[in-house]
């Protein structure tokens, strides 16, 4: 089981019926895979969704981000 | 069924729903202050299917013994709920007494509809689902807790095996029973405390220091 005892960011994406777009509905942090699913099923129950997916935040690839708006130099 | 058997199982039944009930109110009581908002909103939310596994139960119970159901108004447990989660006074051993309960109640479940499947399909099919996501929960937070700092890896090492010592008798219990043997409700060959104890040592593993 991949465990952090910090956490991982996750994005859940659902689809309400067959047919319809698969959405973005939310993002929470969890310690594993196996506590995401328990949260996504438990706090998102809202719907009757026909279709669940989660994607861990660090899986993402990123194309393109924005520029960090108060960025100076040596400042972070 | 003779009586005895009647009564075994009347037992049992209310054995289980009596824990429901108490996991459902100290998810409330005890998830609403979790250490994080996930946890709390997944609590609250467990909460209440826990307190509807506790009335399907009681209901359950009440048509083994020929009464009529009707609407169960569940104001109080009948007394058979494991002291370990009726004291639970922390996020700790809120966690510690809903991993070993879920797991002590999944397993007799299991064996419940392995043989008497036909007859209760319907009825509990939702809530065996539920169960297994309820002990995801509570031994994910648990292996998280052992893994933390200071007294809590202790503290939950001690409260896993003080539920364990609770729900280890029932299970034993429930095992050896011949009326619930007879009346098909356990196997012979049920082997219900090796599996229990398999699930502890998932969580506790080499931490496990004091068997019952």
């Amino acid at each position: 089981m991949s465990y952090s005892s910090e956490g991982n960011d996750y994005f859940l994406f659902t689809r309400i019926k067959r047919g319809d777009d698969l959405v973005q509905v939310g993002s929470f942090r969890a310690g594993s895979d196996e506590l995401a699913k328990v949260y996504a099923q438990r706090i998102y129950d809202e719907e009757d969704w026909v279709e669940m997916h989660l994607v861990k935040n660090s899986d993402l690839i990123p194309v393109r981000v924005p520029e960090g708006l108060f960025e100076k130099e040596g400042v972070k | 069924m003779n009586e005895q058997q009647i009564n075994a199982l009347v037992e049992l039944a209310e054995t289980i729903a009596d824990n429901k009930f108490i996991m459902g109110e100290q998810l409330v009581e005890l998830g609403v202050s979790g250490p994080n908002l996930e946890a709390s909103l997944a609590s609250i939310s467990m909460a209440q299917g826990d307190l509807g596994h506790a009335r399907l139960l009681y209901r359950w119970s009440f048509e083994v013994q020929g009464k009529r159901a009707g609407k169960v108004d569940v104001k109080e447990q009948t007394g058979k709920a494991f002291n370990q989660i009726v004291n639970a006074s922390n996020w700790v051993e809120l966690l510690a007494g809903l991993y070993v309960n879920n797991v002590a109640i999944n397993l007799v479940m299991e064996e419940l509809m392995k043989n008497k499947g036909e007859e209760l399909n319907a009825q509990f099919a939702k809530m065996s689902n539920e169960l297994t996501e309820h002990v995801m929960y509570a031994k994910n937070w648990c292996l998280q807790l052992l893994e933390d700092q200071g007294s809590i890896p202790r503290r939950t090492r001690v409260d896993l095996e003080k539920a364990y010592h609770h729900a280890g008798e029932w299970i034993r219990q429930v095992e050896g029973s011949q009326p619930l043997i007879e009346a098909g409700v356990v196997s012979e060959s049920s082997k219900l405390s090796s599996a229990f104890a398999s699930a502890m040592n998932e969580v506790l593993g080499e931490r496990y220091v004091s068997h019952v």
